[in-house]
């Protein structure tokens, strides 16, 4: 289940409406309440508003806390970093971007196996954006030129097929020109 | 007579709306930021034309070179000469009424010549072909000048506006707010409803200034040594410091990110000193000022390290530590948001709502406020930001917080506009344009934060190339309903009415002003 809420864009968006909707239910109930249907002041007393004031607060943080807690598995800098500290067998991929193009040193992967990517731009801001060929956007790396390391970042691909690369940091007239391949195998 | 007034007499149209009562006393708290206020809505007719061009120009597969000319023009236009103008027009006449300041002398006047004369000088490099976005891109302006996309000359002229508008909302306005607030004689004249500093309608403004003063001035410093070598002053060779793209990267997103903090704790302390003004029961008091203050000091604790998220992608060149921290910061301004819908919603619960357009406006922007926070706390997540970082999310994000805080100051200028103008607005075209344009904008901000959730690149100039065309349709559509709601907007600036005179026209006969 958290697969699908952190793994993907529309989980964020379902993330956002979870919070946004019941904001809005209480929002104009107490607008449309106390400006059209009983304008009168309240006589709840003191006790009363700050019995709600703790009960709010307190389901802010344990909503904060609980989604902040169980995103920290799908954070690609920690499955980055737990895959480099493992014995897996890493594939190194080196990526270089230049307006508007990138060179990519290798262009079919095997599915399964974690694939480091190690990008550097070699001009202005680029950034190597990965699109499973559903059309879901599986991750982005931001490029910034004359940096001392890559930009790096290792994922295991689950299908096999072929992947868009785009470039999603505004580079330049062609900018939306900036697009390359990955073909995914099935590992031997 | 002073300056600002002459020129909102001469001004066709738009200066009918903001006329000059000189009657009332209070031409020193009003000149100048009646004159702010028009010329941000000419900026805003100018973006929001172009804005509307943008899906046009993509539906009807025009010149990409268009569009990038029309996003950049958009975005530069929206934000500064239009949303912070607004600001600080709305924001000083506040200033001014509360602690009995006069808005006069040189300051204002630079404060108005730095932001327009800047974003004019912008527009005409971006017509030239300068077209790096709304958030420069560094080092893409050189670049582009290298490979030959556009000229030295547009850079040079590009940069300089930038340079001017930033040495006013960085250096001129914060000074002004500072020296209003506790410079300077206090006259019982221009004391509307006076207010100190524990107030939260007022402290927020001062915090605000401050942020806008500490976290620009580093920008402040590389954006100048940029501009001198620019201009041959200072050799290349001499600022490789200043040239470097994380350092100028850096110097941006501080300032950028914590320009749009201080713009929302200028407004929820403008929201914290309206609303007490509607309530039932009349009591004029907010429902905790202790609540409304740490709200305050929550934002503007974690707002200033939070700009972090906007490197989280670079990881490993930024480390995952400073990610995480910016993530938990993002987080930690939705506590302080927490707490100001409390404050508000108990404040509404406690003394009961005088409806009225104006308060309604004020209402329905803090609703997308909070939109637009729900959307940015979560694509703040590491999880998420890696998923969503330059997807049209962010610029779903990004309009979406202009438009809330601009709807917002619309709200409470609707609420100065009589003691501003003299003048009184129709209240069924009041609620018709909260109407309106509360719907376009919700819309718009759901639609666009969709295409971000769908893959759908932000500043992008092919649409069509995965299917995303349909978001662009629906946010021109949205974007139909928003512009129709801001000319119902001005239609009843243009409609309104002297106080003393309910059968007064300004489109029938000449008022005091002429």
């Amino acid at each position: 289940m958290f697969d699908a809420l952190f793994q993907s864009g529309w989980g964020a968006y379902a993330m956002m409406l979870f919070m946004l909707i019941p904001f809005l239910c209480i929002f104009f109930y107490v607008v449309i309440r106390k400006s059209i249907i009983d304008p009168s002041p309240s006589t709840a007393d003191k006790k009363s508003f700050k019995k709600f004031e703790y009960l709010w607060m307190g389901l802010v943080v344990f909503v904060f806390v609980t989604v902040n807690v169980a995103s920290i598995q799908f954070m690609p800098t920690v499955i980055t970093a737990n895959a480099a500290a493992s014995d897996e067998n890493i594939f190194d991929v080196d990526v270089s971007a230049v307006s508007w193009s990138y060179d990519i040193s290798e262009q079919t992967l095997e599915v399964g196996r974690p694939i480091r990517f190690s990008a550097k731009s070699e001009d202005t801001m680029h950034s190597f954006a990965v699109y499973h060929p559903d059309g879901r956007m599986l991750f982005t790396m931001m490029l910034m030129p004359k940096m001392d390391g890559p930009t790096s970042l290792i994922y295991t691909f689950k299908d096999p097929g072929t992947y868009t690369v785009r470039c999603l940091e505004y580079c330049g007239l062609s900018h939306h020109d900036m697009r390359d391949e990955l073909t995914l195998v099935a590992s031997n | 007579m002073l300056a600002a007034t002459k020129i909102l007499r001469g001004t066709p149209l738009f200066g009918r709306m903001f006329g000059i009562d000189q009657n009332d006393g209070l031409e020193e708290i009003n000149s100048w930021p009646n004159l702010m206020i028009v010329t941000s809505f000419v900026w805003l007719a100018v973006a929001g034309l172009i804005g509307l061009s943008m899906p046009l120009i993509q539906r009807f597969e025009l010149d990409s070179d268009l569009y990038y000319l029309a996003l950049t023009a958009h975005g530069a236009a929206l934000a500064f000469p239009f949303g912070f103008q607004l600001m600080v027009g709305v924001g000083l006449h506040r200033n001014g009424g509360c602690s009995g300041k006069a808005v006069t002398g040189t300051l204002p006047a630079l404060i108005y010549i730095f932001m327009n004369v800047g974003s004019a000088l912008l527009t005409v490099a971006i017509l030239m072909g300068f077209s790096v976005s709304l958030v420069v891109m560094y080092p893409l302006p050189v670049v582009g000048v290298e490979t030959g996309q556009w000229s030295y000359s547009s850079l040079v002229l590009g940069f300089t506006g930038i340079g001017l508008v930033l040495i006013m909302m960085i250096l001129l306005y914060p000074i002004q707010v500072l020296k209003m607030s506790f410079f300077g004689k206090e006259r019982d004249d221009l004391t509307l409803n006076k207010r100190t500093l524990d107030d939260p309608g007022m402290l927020g403004m001062v915090v605000a200034a401050l942020v806008l003063l500490v976290f620009g001035m580093p920008l402040l410093i590389v954006a100048s040594y940029v501009l001198v070598s620019l201009y041959g002053i200072i050799p290349f060779e001499a600022i490789t410091f200043f040239l470097e793209p994380v350092i100028f990267q850096f110097a941006f997103f501080v300032f950028a990110h914590n320009l749009m903090e201080a713009m929302a704790i200028m407004v929820i302390s403008a929201v914290y000193g309206t609303l007490p003004l509607y309530l039932a029961d009349g009591t004029r008091e907010l429902y905790s000022k202790k609540l409304a203050n740490l709200a305050i000091w929550i934002l503007l604790i974690t707002s200033f390290s939070s700009f972090l998220h906007h490197f989280i992608t670079l990881f490993p060149n930024m480390p995952s530590a400073l990610a995480y921290h910016g993530h938990i910061m993002s987080w930690g301004t939705g506590i302080g948001s927490a707490l100001s819908i409390f404050t508000i919603l108990a404040t509404i619960w406690k003394h009961g709502l005088r409806m009225n357009p104006g308060v309604l406006t004020v209402l329905m922007g803090f609703a997308l406020y909070v939109l637009d926070g729900s959307s940015a706390i979560v694509t703040s997540n590491v999880a998420w930001s890696f998923q969503l970082h330059g997807t049209m999310w962010q610029s779903g994000h990004t309009m979406t917080v202009l438009i809330s805080m601009s709807m917002l100051w619309m709200g409470v200028l609707y609420h100065h506009y009589p003691v501003m103008t003299g003048r009184k607005l129709d209240d069924t075209l009041g609620y018709w344009w909260v109407g309106l344009f509360t719907v376009g904008a919700a819309g718009a901000a759901l639609v666009m934060l969709a295409g971000g959730a769908a893959g759908m690149p932000r500043r992008h100039a092919d649409w069509a190339q995965d299917g995303w065309m349909i978001y662009g349709d629906w946010t021109l559509f949205f974007g139909f309903v928003m512009a129709a709601g801001l000319f119902v907007y001005a239609l009843n600036l243009f409609k309104s009415r002297w106080i003393d005179d309910t059968a007064f026209s300004p489109s029938a006969q000449p008022g005091p002003a002429e």
